[in-house]
């Protein structure tokens, strides 16, 4: 008993240093494992945060009261600069105070005075981006000014390192300080609407007697003298149909005008051309009975954006038909107001806007979106006066109370809603609704179109086609491979193929685009014939192999006809290019590509789906075929034994039993290609033209959502909708690149589990 | 086996044509048959008559060859690679090593049983059908009498004839080789081969399986390989005792172990080695 346990306890000694080695490579293995797990959750997080802000509510804060002065006369107008720190208040009179935005404190202020003996009849704002307003009077002139901020830096005594900033608002005049006429005849002006630019200046008004006059000013500065020489002409507008004229809006670019006029018509007139204005159509912009009482035009000068007294918000641009004729068209309703909208004002820049209503309400909505950001209340009096500060950070907003009201805004992301990242999007001068990416361009008053759909759809367009390419060839290569060949084929064929996964994508794809998609475009008939052709010419082979001598076959071994196979597919592949050519002379004149778009209308992109599935299914091949021929030949051999020793032909014992029992193997092998064809970047980033369109035709390229965040992230700037949007994609590809791999996994685990009862 | 002694100069035709000739109707005839695996020699010169209806054994060490001479009769051996036959085996008076035999009619008449029982991972049900629906036999009268006549036959029916949709892969060992056997008596053959088919069960599945053999043997002719020499002796009419690729001796059961003409074949039923 003694001897046995000193043996034991040596025994033990010796366990004791094996079980830590044991241990030692268990945390080791643990830990590498866990890491792994920790960097991908670490990859998915940090994605997610980057994403998240997109998909977080704007916030706007309470009202808060500002201390202004009273003004004597009624508030007309309220603007703020950049940084929203200093606003000015424009007064009915043409007094102008300058304020603290933040404290409401006063710094002073300014006075737009008409000449003695003349009094100021109406006020016009401008396009909130050229900063102009201007004073009709009732000697038929206006008085035009324009908001200015300083900004300087003072050195700080206490803080040498950081300047103190001060902005100094002041009023200029672009043309001048003297009046200018717009009505030659001098009558009062009871409506006034004005767009200065350096292009010129427009001013179209209603006169008291009911006329409607436009003036055009052209300015020249003398180089030398810096005097500033006006040259003007005006002409009168047709009148609307009916009722009386209530607004004017004069869009930025000044080529057109909305009449608001009777209760519920707009009416809208061609003035491009300053001499010959013409009336193009009066449209009805609401259902009877309901009356639109405010209405204002979106940064850009497209869209128009009315509301009425029951509260409703509708967007309306110009539509341009088949006939090039333009139409007014209702594009979109918004979330109404409560009550009767009494006022709206346009962000700066983007195309938000914000609504005022009769019972003190102020709604923030975003028009390409469609969304309807928040509502807050001001108190319980009609909002008179709204404005929004350049960056839209910003409310400032006047009841009939008198007492200024501003708010500040956190509203970074408007653009994005499921509707305008997955649905169709009617934007500003487009004929109708579509999918559209188009996250920059060449103008700066360009609006950004985030449409995933077109993305997504490229993507999965990409996986389909290099799938079809894929799926056909990898699987039927590994059943044939783990069945039927020989073993040294085998043991040279399997290596192979896997050593074409370790081909970089960017060799792949440099030669899709820059040889093969030339070739396909040169030999376009030939491809498709080749395409063709190939599985007829498999069945011909087989057919003269089976009429071979035996003699011969024999000599060539069971297993080993594949090889030869590679002479009859050279043959028909160069057969097939020589026959394009004939055939492309004899049918489609001499010029595939051209006869598809010509005669069929297809569009046709040199590098396309063709190009691409050829390509990224030559990429997805190796993966397929790998993982589908170990399935197959991992089907225990005894089974198939037992199949053939009951007298099944080898064909159907590869249908009726290695199959069904390799199919969660097959399955999962396509699963993995799928996954990687939908990451796939460079061969779709170079083998198609990258253009966000969306159809199936085989003819034309696509953008994906992997080629998309590779060209776009390194001009995306940081923080802004499209780089969180990119952001987006990836985490949308991420997900979906894990979902099917994690499928493929699970289904390659029950398998193994079935395999383990073999 | 270093010590084993080597002996080539017996003349085995002499002793295994005698005494089969008279006893019973041949249905196997092996003629001067050679195998070799690339150029290593597995089969020497084997000459026997298997009997009809009758249980044949092969016995004799690990690699002695006894399964590649069983493979040689449904030809399961050109699934090997580099494996050639040379010789004849006749059956109805017909080479099986012709080119014009279709090799798939073949193993449906020579049924064959492996080592470890390989039901398909289909039903039980299914797993009986199969060789009648390989053949194009889909009717489902004809398959569910042939499915019960077959399980019957290999006494497995009252185990499993309330869960003929259950998987093949759910029964026991013992079972499964039933099952198998099942399989391959649905499609009727001539000849059943069993290639060591006890050696994976346990002693009271191998009693009930060698009770089947037993009662198989009034239909098939049965050829069984295996390890154990009590279980030749017990199932067997003949047994043939092969030893490095070539037969040593052949005769009746009773013969061989009592009176073994052979010093290797009594060397090795005695235990001295093997």
């Amino acid at each position: 008993m003694e001897k046995i346990e000193t043996n034991i306890s040596k025994v033990g000694g010796y366990t004791g240093r094996r079980m830590a080695k044991d241990k030692l490579f268990k945390h080791v293995m643990t830990f590498g494992g866990l890491s792994v797990i920790i960097a991908i959750s670490a990859i998915f997080f940090y994605l997610a945060s980057v994403v998240l802000p997109i998909f977080m509510p704007a916030s706007m804060d309470e009202f808060k009261r500002l201390p202004l002065p009273a003004a004597q006369s009624g508030v007309v107008h309220y603007a703020a600069e950049e940084l929203a720190e200093v606003g000015m208040r424009f007064q009915a009179d043409g007094k102008v105070d300058f304020f603290d935005l933040r404290n409401g404190k006063a710094l002073g202020g300014d006075r737009i005075t008409p000449p003695a003996g003349v009094k100021i009849t109406t006020f016009a704002a401008g396009d909130p981006s050229q900063k102009v307003v201007a004073y009709g009077m009732d000697n038929g002139h206006m008085l035009l000014a324009r908001q200015a901020y300083q900004v300087s830096f003072h050195p700080n005594p206490k803080d040498p390192t950081k300047d103190i900033r001060s902005i100094k608002p002041s009023i200029d005049h672009p043309l001048g300080e003297a009046p200018i006429a717009v009505d030659p005849q001098g009558r009062a002006l009871r409506l006034l609407t004005v767009q200065s630019s350096d292009e010129g200046t427009t001013a179209i008004a209603l006169t008291e007697d009911g006329r409607l006059v436009m003036t055009a000013i052209t300015s020249r500065t003398n180089l030398i003298t810096g005097e500033v020489s006006t040259e003007s002409e005006s002409v009168e507008l047709p009148l609307p149909q009916n009722g009386e004229i209530r607004q004017l809006l004069l869009e930025v670019k000044q080529r057109d005008l909305y009449v608001l006029h009777g209760d519920r018509q707009v009416s809208h007139y061609d003035v491009m051309n300053k001499s010959s204005p013409r009336l193009v159509q009066t449209v009805e912009v609401a259902p009877a009975g309901e009356r639109v009482t405010a209405a204002t035009l979106l940064s850009g000068g497209y869209s128009l954006i009315l509301g009425t007294d029951k509260g409703n918000l509708t967007q309306w641009f110009q539509v341009r038909d088949k006939d090039n004729n333009n139409h007014l068209t209702r594009i979109r309703d918004f979330k109404p107001m409560r009550h009767a909208v009494t006022v709206i004002a346009p962000e700066h820049f983007r195309k938000g806007f914000i609504v005022g209503d009769a019972k003190g309400d102020v709604g923030l909505y975003y028009a390409t979106s469609r969304r309807h950001l928040l509502t807050r209340s001001s108190g319980s009096e009609p909002v008179q006066v709204l404005a929004l500060a350049p960056r839209a950070n910003a409310a400032l907003v006047q009841n009939t109370d008198g007492a200024l009201q501003t708010a500040s805004i956190k509203n970074d992301y408007p653009e994005v809603s499921f509707y305008a990242t997955w649905q169709k999007v009617w934007y500003e001068s487009y004929q109708e609704p579509e999918y559209v990416w188009q996250s920059s361009a060449a103008t700066s008053d360009f609006e950004p179109k985030f449409s995933v759909a077109p993305l997504t759809f490229g993507t999965l367009k990409a996986a389909f086609y290099a799938m079809l390419v894929a799926i056909p060839l990898a699987v039927m290569g590994a059943i044939f491979a783990a069945y039927f060949m020989s073993p040294r084929m085998r043991s040279v064929v399997k290596p192979s193929i896997e050593i074409m996964e370790a081909l970089p994508t960017v060799i792949l794809g440099f030669l899709a685009g820059l040889w093969l998609a030339p070739f396909v475009d040169n030999n376009l008939a030939g491809t498709l014939l080749a395409i063709f052709l190939l599985p007829f010419s498999f069945l011909l082979s087989a057919y003269i192999w089976h009429r071979l001598p035996v003699s011969f076959t024999q000599r060539v071994g069971p297993g080993w006809e594949a090889a030869l196979l590679i002479l009859p597919i050279i043959l028909t592949i160069w057969l097939a290019i020589e026959l394009g050519h004939t055939i492309e002379a004899a049918f489609f004149g001499g010029n595939m590509p051209h006869w598809v778009t010509n005669e069929l209308g297809w569009t046709y992109e040199q590098r396309n789906s063709l190009v691409v599935g050829i390509a990224m299914g030559f990429a997805v091949i190796p993966n397929i075929f790998s993982i589908a021929e170990d399935a197959v030949f991992s089907v225990p051999k005894h089974l198939t034994s037992g199949s053939l020793a009951l007298g099944a032909t080898p064909w159907q014992t590869l249908w009726n039993v290695v199959l069904p029992t390799a199919s969660p193997g097959i399955f999962s092998a396509i699963m993995v290609g799928l996954g990687r064809a939908v990451g796939e970047t460079m061969i779709v980033l170079m083998a198609t033209g990258n253009t966000a369109v969306m159809d199936l035709s085989i003819f034309t390229g696509f953008r994906t959502l992997s080629a998309n965040i590779g060209v776009e992230m390194p001009e995306a700037a940081v923080g802004t909708t499209h780089y969180r949007l990119l952001f987006f994609s990836a985490l949308v590809l991420f997900a979906f690149t894990f979902l099917v791999n994690t499928a493929a996994e699970l289904v390659r685990q029950r398998l193994r589990e079935k395999y383990s009862t073999l | 086996m270093s010590d084993a002694p080597k002996s080539h100069a017996i003349n085995l035709g002499d002793i295994t044509r005698t005494p089969m000739a008279h006893t019973s109707e041949v249905a196997i005839e092996v003629q001067n048959l050679d195998l070799y695996y690339g150029n290593a020699q597995a089969l020497k010169g084997i000459n026997m008559k298997i009997p009809k209806k009758r249980v044949t054994a092969f016995i004799g060490p690990s690699g002695c060859g006894k399964s590649t001479l069983l493979r040689c009769f449904n030809r399961m051996n050109d699934l090997v690679d580099n494996c050639r036959v040379e010789g004849k085996i006749l059956m109805d008076g017909k080479n099986i090593y012709d080119r014009d035999v279709n090799v798939a009619l073949l193993r449906r008449r020579v049924g064959m049983v492996f080592q470890k029982p390989n039901p398909f991972p289909k039903s039980i049900y299914e797993n009986v059908a199969y060789g009648l629906r390989i053949m194009g036999i889909n009717d489902k009268k004809t398959l569910d009498t042939t499915v019960e006549k077959a399980l019957r036959g290999a006494a497995l029916w009252d185990e499993v004839k309330d869960r003929l949709q259950d998987s093949g892969m759910s029964l026991s060992g013992g079972q499964q080789q039933r099952l198998v056997i099942a399989r391959a008596v649905a499609l009727e053959p001539d000849v059943l081969l069993l290639d060591e088919p006890a050696s994976a069960l346990d002693p009271i599945s191998t009693a009930k399986l060698e009770e089947l053999i037993d009662e198989l043997k009034a239909n098939y002719t049965i050829v069984i390989v295996t390890h154990n020499m009590q279980q030749a002796a017990r199932v067997s009419d003949y047994t043939a005792f092969m030893y490095l690729g070539e037969l040593i001796e052949f005769g009746p059961t009773d013969e061989l172990f009592v009176k073994p003409k052979n010093k290797q074949t009594e060397d090795y039923i005695t235990g001295r080695f093997g």
